[in-house]
């Protein structure tokens, strides 16, 4: 058990926010590079710099062991980035980072729960080993294939600016200019994107106020390797501010004395000196010594902080926002609209001529219903996010089950509500190794024989339509078979009708039930005979419905559709008795006043309605939620032909209020024990005056 | 207030040492009601407010002691009878009826009593532990019991009270 450091509290969700992203886009950089087997120096950069901020932001938090865990990873990384050719065996440096990625989900997850501060404290001796075995094995190879360049610099600066063309200049800055560290500093960034290699001593300026001192009494010492040429460093370094004089060390070969002098640049300001390549015959002795210093270590900071730059650069324009700030600015949002119908329907105004006041209103609703859908869109994020972690349960059971599977991603970039993305995360990661373990089939010649290509196929899409979000979960495999099903129903005594009257569809969705795994044997993966009824349930807890649809030998797919945002919709007020209840526009077709005529009922003298030659059933509210009301007569009150789903009902109320814009509220928690949500009721809303009116649900109403 | 503390102040005045038989400090505070006759009595730290009656909004399919739900500030809040949850007779609502609206762990419900008496300190002598057996069907939600003089006030365990036994 360990504590988190006392103080430190505040910083942990930055922390986490952070490392999470970080590890995300580390799983992300590796599967993409997976698939074509080598790493670019981009990415390897990439990784580096991942390491390196996650191995700071730790120690700085004291999760000491994360911190040695990045370091060492960071430490391999180095190795491969000196050199990327010594990677021989790619899949063992992945296994090792993936691992690493891992563990750091693990521990992170550990602290995340933590309870009063403790958190287990997790050892990754084993896995630091492993990758100190790593990077010799990778070292052995870099040294084998070449001197390693750092080593090469220490012993024999000299002889190596003869061979790796590159020059080493002494600056001085103005006297008395200050801050000699920090305009040091500003020059290396200054000249940093000329340069192809670039050291510089004292190497620490950035942090380190004293060096100051040093530079004043002994100038500044960059080495560099131009990208094209050398004069045009040498310009940069002169004209920059401060920069009093330089004198070049050692210039670049061809290495006679004197053949740098004649390509100085033109005479530089009449105070600077310059001492051109006949220092380099006799200087070199003194800072042989400090050349020295820079090693392996400074490098990679400075790569890393140029890889931060450009990161930076592009992130400016994004900030992160803790959620539940959002969710009050949704919920003000939410009172403000409610409000402004409370004041433009003032009871009030009834009757006044109030042609000024109508027209601020409508501005008013103008720029409120402006704010709510720029709140809504602040809340939607891509799918990308959730898409991206499915591509890495895919790699891992890929590997596990030897199952030779493309996986497939299309639409990631539909937006849904951030809440929402949030909850169907587990739900597809269930469909997701499903698919991989129950879907495609187990030997390849099963494949070969149904005539299918080898690779299975596996595709994750997500679309746009109308209000809802389409997620598909879709194999190539065996398919259900619905005999399978049927057989398995029976054994468990799930089966509510005789086993002739199940449609096909019907069999299929039987598989979404509580308690139903078809799968023989349970697996790592899948098989314990929860999860598809969890699927289901976390897929309506966010308003959605799953559908299954399969045919056998041909595949399997699993339809989610959610909708966009649950949080405001447009409502037909109805009363029924003393209460208020809303209907969701989105699902009513029209309202009217029944006739006699066309009133029939069926032999159980269930009440029907005849509209257009369509028979309709009709559910009385006030009997489905047991209202007293004096409007009993169907002729009095009024009908709401509504539909979901394909099928349609009317629904009987009292009396139409009007159509309002409302915002759904839970409800309650102490409630959630009862089961008012499953029998036609989704939420509450406030309305104008105060008062609380009830929000049908058509779908259970329905079901 | 734990049961802990509930345990230790009964054991301190069951304890033959006179010191600490007599040892009066204050608890905390409670907030008492009545409901009939009877004083009962709420842990001020599980009180968010008191507000008068106002109309219930009806829910349908639960137990009839939840009235339905009210609108606290935009707040949509749970309402329970105390005298139905605790099997007495309803009686209808006068002036002075009040609906107490209590707190804990993010769960927000009102709860109807006949009328509010009193804030007051509790003292760790005054506190007794309710009679394992015998008590009226309420006993399931008395913590335990305040003395003072002739008169006994009944804590309400507020966790069980918004918890999920039926």
């Amino acid at each position: 058990m360990a504590r988190i450091e006392p103080g430190m509290e505040a910083m942990l969700d930055m922390y986490f926010y952070e490392t999470n992203s970080l590890l995300e886009q580390l799983d992300e950089i590796l599967l993409r590079t997976e698939q074509a087997n080598v790493f670019d120096s981009e990415d390897i950069k990439e990784i580096f710099r991942i390491m390196h901020t996650i191995k700071g932001s730790s120690a700085m938090m004291g999760f000491e062991n994360l911190s040695v865990l990045a370091h060492k990873a960071e430490d391999m990384f180095f190795v491969i980035r000196e050199n990327p050719d010594v990677i021989t065996d790619v899949s063992f440096v992945y296994d090792l980072v993936f691992q690493v990625s891992d563990s750091y989900k693990a521990q992170i997850e550990a602290i995340q729960n933590n309870e009063g501060g403790e958190y287990e404290l997790m050892d990754f001796t084993d896995l630091i080993n492993k990758l100190l075995k790593g990077r010799d094995i990778l070292l052995g190879e870099a040294s084998a294939d070449e001197a390693v360049p750092a080593a090469a610099v220490a012993e024999a600066p000299a002889a190596a600016e003869q061979n790796d063309g590159s020059t080493t200049v002494k600056v001085f800055f103005e006297d008395g200019c200050q801050m000699e560290n920090l305009r040091a500093f500003l020059l290396i960034n200054t000249i940093r994107e000329e340069c192809s290699f670039l050291e510089f001593t004292p190497s620490d300026v950035e942090t380190n106020p004293d060096t100051s001192k040093y530079i004043i009494e002994n100038g500044f010492l960059i080495k560099f390797k131009p990208i094209d040429n050398v004069d045009f460093v040498l310009k940069q370094i002169e004209s920059a501010l401060n920069v009093q004089s330089y004198e070049v060390v050692s210039a670049a070969a061809p290495a006679s004395s004197e053949a740098p002098a004649a390509e100085l640049p033109p005479e530089p300001k009449a105070e600077s000196v310059v001492q051109a390549a006949p220092a380099a015959a006799s200087a070199p002795v003194a800072p042989a010594a400090e050349v020295k210093e820079p090693t392996a270590v400074e490098k990679a900071q400075a790569a890393v902080e140029k890889a931060q730059a450009a990161s930076g650069m592009q992130k400016q324009n994004l900030i992160s926002v803790n959620l539940a700030k959002l969710d009050a600015l949704h919920d003000i949002v939410g009172e403000i609209i409610t409000t402004e119908s409370m004041v433009i329907s003032n009871p009030d105004l009834e009757g006044l001529e109030l042609e000024s006041f109508n027209k601020a209103a409508r501005q008013l609703r103008k720029l409120t219903s402006e704010l709510q859908d720029t709140v809504m869109s602040i809340r939607m994020v891509p799918l990308a996010g959730v898409f991206q972690k499915m591509n890495r349960i895919v790699r891992d059971m890929r590997k596990k089950l030897g199952k030779e599977v493309d996986f497939i991603i299309e639409g990631e970039e539909t937006e849904v509500d951030k809440s929402i993305v949030d909850s169907l995360q587990d739900p597809l990661m269930h469909l997701v190794r499903n698919c991989m373990d129950h879907g495609i089939e187990d030997d390849v010649k099963d494949r070969i024989n149904a005539g299918k290509p080898e690779k299975g196929t596996l595709k994750l899409s997500a679309q746009n339509a109308s209000g809802e979000v389409i997620i598909t979960v879709q194999d190539d495999g065996a398919g259900i078979d619905p005999e399978k099903i049927l057989a398995k129903a029976r054994r468990q005594g799930i089966l509510t009708k005789p086993e002739s009257e199940y449609t096909e569809k019907e069999i299929q969705n039987l598989i979404l039930l509580p308690g139903f795994s078809t799968n023989e044997q349970v697996t790592e993966f899948s098989g314990r005979g929860v999860g598809m009824d969890v699927v289901k349930a976390n897929v309506e807890k966010c308003g959605g419905t799953i559908v299954v649809d399969s045919k056998k030998g041909v595949g399997t797919a699993f339809i989610i559709k959610i909708p966009l945002t649950l949080a405001i919709i447009d409502g037909m007020e109805v009363t029924c008795g003393d209460l208020v209840f809303t209907v969701p526009i989105s699902t009513i077709k029209e309202s009217f006043k029944a006739e006699a005529s066309q009133i029939l009922r069926d032999t159980n003298n269930n009440e029907m309605i005849m509209i257009r030659g369509v028979c309709y059933p009709i559910l009385r509210m006030h009997e489905k939620f047991g209202i007293e009301t004096d409007v009993t007569d169907l002729e009095e009150g009024i009908l709401l032909l509504v539909e979901t789903d394909n099928k349609s009902m009317c629904i009987f109320a009292d009396k139409l209020i009007g159509e309002q814009q409302v915002v759904v509220k839970p409800f309650p928690k102490y409630l959630a024990k009862y089961k008012i949500k499953n029998e036609g009721l989704s939420g509450c809303t406030i309305m104008g005056d105060g008062s609380i009116s009830l929000i049908i649900d058509t779908n259970s109403l329905i079901g | 207030m734990t049961y802990d503390v509930i345990k230790e102040a009964v054991a301190k005045q069951q304890s033959g040492d006179k010191k600490l038989a007599t040892e009066n400090s204050v608890l905390g505070k409670v907030m008492t009601f009545y409901i009939g006759d009877q004083i009962y009595g709420i842990e001020i730290q599980n009180v968010v407010e008191i507000i008068e009656m106002q109309h219930i909004t009806k829910i349908p399919h639960v137990p009839p002691y939840i009235k339905g739900i009210i609108n606290v500030r935009s707040k949509v809040v749970p309402i329970i009878d105390i005298r139905t949850r605790f099997g007495k007779e309803e009686i209808p609502y006068t002036s002075r009826t009040c609906t107490i609206i209590l707190c804990m762990d993010d769960i927000s419900v009102g709860i109807i009593v006949d009328r509010v008496a009193d804030v007051e300190d509790i003292h760790s002598g005054d506190i007794s532990a309710t009679p394992e057996i015998g008590m009226v069907n309420t006993n399931d939600f008395i913590q335990y019991m305040i003395r003072s003089g002739e008169v006994v006030k009944l804590i309400l365990d507020v966790e069980k009270l918004l918890g999920d036994e039926e």
